[in-house]
């Protein structure tokens, strides 16, 4: 197989890879986001005595 | 147990013929929906029969859908769980008995569906013993996960579409099995469906086990 | 990546005011760097394969996330079975928390193999066993969500959850014991990494992949849980008020 073919296959793959991480860490990104602004809009109406972490 | 399991199935299969709502409306649903299908697939093009087993098993999937939401509507309706809560029965006999009368019902369902593609899509019918298996041992499937998403989802305001949504991902191996069962018995080739028969007993075992010992702590107070 | 990764820092000042404490900061922390190592490795430094070429670098992210979304269902079963034993809401939340975040990675797994499909065997979808019962375990997971989701007493829906959550691994397994036998009669490529020589560096990425994701995962359900504990205090103290409310208009009237 030919360098020149290599090339274009890999480069024919990159668009996929970046999407398919750009799924995962942009998802995973998103969610811990989520998460935490939720855990801060209901920290502010539990009294910090209630709350079991420190 | 038993003994319960009996008085609540009799109850329930009273309380259908009596209001005769399966006869009436359940059963030409499913009719409708094999006519559905002929209109989907043309007839001509030999689509149907070969989908037959297909075909029959979401016909029956989707009729017996009805006939369980059905099952914990009458109860529901009235307060009549509490009723059933208090009438001292074993929940396990509870259990058994809606499992009993689901089973009934989609039993004579399937029975007339059967009769239905035999006669509206020219199916050539074919291993006889497979195919009692088949239905013998995918009804108790059916009924038994039926029964205990029915009591999960009795109740709620949203019962009507989180039924489906939590039964039908669950019953998908009962649905490939059958299906592939009845191709085995419509083609010939018996012995490739019996391992699906295997299949479809562990499920429904593994049903009557959950319901047994889930339906106790699900009817102390939903 | 920092943007990405905004929230295990946004939990970094642990005030009395977020799901965020001291370990979950040094978790996160840990977790940032781990996620940094498996970029480095899994997009710069590891090679290309020969037979997939690039598409093997979706393998270092797709196969820990198909992992752990059954790790997580896993857990959602033995947490369910807990609550039903012991009546713990500690584990009725644990079922929750992990429920959530396994639908997450279901979801993950579900795009990157199908992103991994389209350059590999020409189509997004083929109707291989893994995917599907990935497919299916999403459909579960999604019907447990909407229980946990029905306006109903605590004590109602979180029974009810129960019993969907821990029929969640017999039917896992089932339903892939099902669609294995139903699709080797079709003898279909299947999405893993046999085919490939997995050696040294690129082993070593889906090493990373391992250990960056299942941080990212045990993270996730910590504050995940931590939300759904608030939430319950939340519920609980509005419930208090309406009953007080109440009973001070019955005073009136």
């Amino acid at each position: 197989m030919s360098n020149s073919l290599i090339l274009a296959e890999a480069t024919g793959t990159w668009p996929y890879v970046a999407a398919a991480w750009a799924v995962v860490f942009g998802g995973m990104g998103a969610y811990a986001f989520a998460t935490v602004v939720r855990g801060r809009r209901l920290s502010k109406k539990v009294s910090p005595e209630k709350r079991r972490w420190s | 147990m038993l003994h319960d399991a009996w008085l609540i199935a009799r109850k329930d299969l009273k309380l259908e013929i009596r209001s005769r709502v399966a006869l009436n409306q359940v059963v030409p649903f499913a009719l409708l929906v094999l006519v559905l299908f002929a209109f989907a697939l043309d007839p001509d093009r030999g689509l149907l029969e070969k989908a037959t087993p297909g075909l029959y098993w979401i016909a029956v999937l989707f009729s017996g859908l009805l006939a369980m939401q059905r099952s914990f509507a009458v109860e529901a309706a009235d307060g009549v769980t509490d009723a059933l809560r208090l009438s001292g029965l074993a929940p396990e006999g509870i259990f058994l008995g809606k499992t009993l009368s689901v089973a009934v019902q989609l039993l004579v369902l399937e029975v007339l569906l059967g009769v239905g593609v035999a006669v509206l899509y020219g199916t050539s019918i074919t291993g006889w013993l497979l195919l009692l298996a088949t239905i013998v041992v995918a009804t108790a499937a059916i009924s038994t996960a039926g029964t205990l998403f029915g009591v999960v989802a009795a109740g709620l305001r949203v019962r009507e579409t989180l039924l489906p949504l939590l039964l039908l991902p669950v019953l998908a191996p009962v649905l490939i099995g059958s299906t592939r069962a009845f191709e085995a018995a419509l083609s010939g080739t018996p012995s490739e469906g019996w391992p699906w028969v295997g299949l479809m007993s562990v499920f429904a075992a593994v049903y009557v086990v959950a319901g047994i010992f889930g339906f106790g702590p699900l009817m102390e107070e939903s | 990546m920092t943007t990405e990764t905004a929230g295990p820092l946004g939990a970094s000042d642990s005030g009395p005011t977020s799901t965020g404490s001291r370990t979950t900061l040094i978790l996160g922390i840990v977790t940032l760097f781990a996620l940094g190592v498996l970029v480095l490795f899994g997009l710069i430094l590891s090679p290309a394969e020969e037979n997939q070429s690039d598409a093997v670098r979706i393998m270092y992210v797709h196969v820990p996330s198909a992992t752990l979304s059954y790790v997580g269902c896993f857990l959602t079963a033995i947490g369910s079975a807990v609550f039903l034993w012991r009546k713990s809401r500690w584990w009725d939340l644990v079922a929750y928390a992990s429920a959530e975040v396994a639908a997450l990675f279901t979801a993950f797994t579900l795009v990157t193999g199908m992103l991994w499909g389209r350059p590999t065997w020409g189509v997004f979808w083929v109707w291989d066993a893994r995917l599907t019962s990935e497919a299916m375990l999403m459909l579960l997971l999604l019907g447990y969500l909407a229980v946990r989701g029905i306006a109903a007493d605590y004590e109602v829906r979180a029974k009810r959850a129960a019993i969907v959550g821990l029929l969640l691994v017999p039917n896992v397994f089932i339903v892939r014991q099902s669609v294995q036998w139903w699709r080797t009669l079709h003898q279909t490529p299947t999405l893993s990494l046999s085919g490939a020589e997995i050696q040294g560096l690129m082993l070593f990425s889906l090493f990373t992949g391992f250990i960056a994701i299942t941080l990212s995962f045990i993270w996730m359900v910590i504050h995940r849980f931590r939300v759904a504990w608030l939430e319950e205090q939340v519920d609980a103290e509005g419930l208090d008020t309406a009953i007080a409310d109440r009973r001070a208009e019955g005073v009136v009237s």
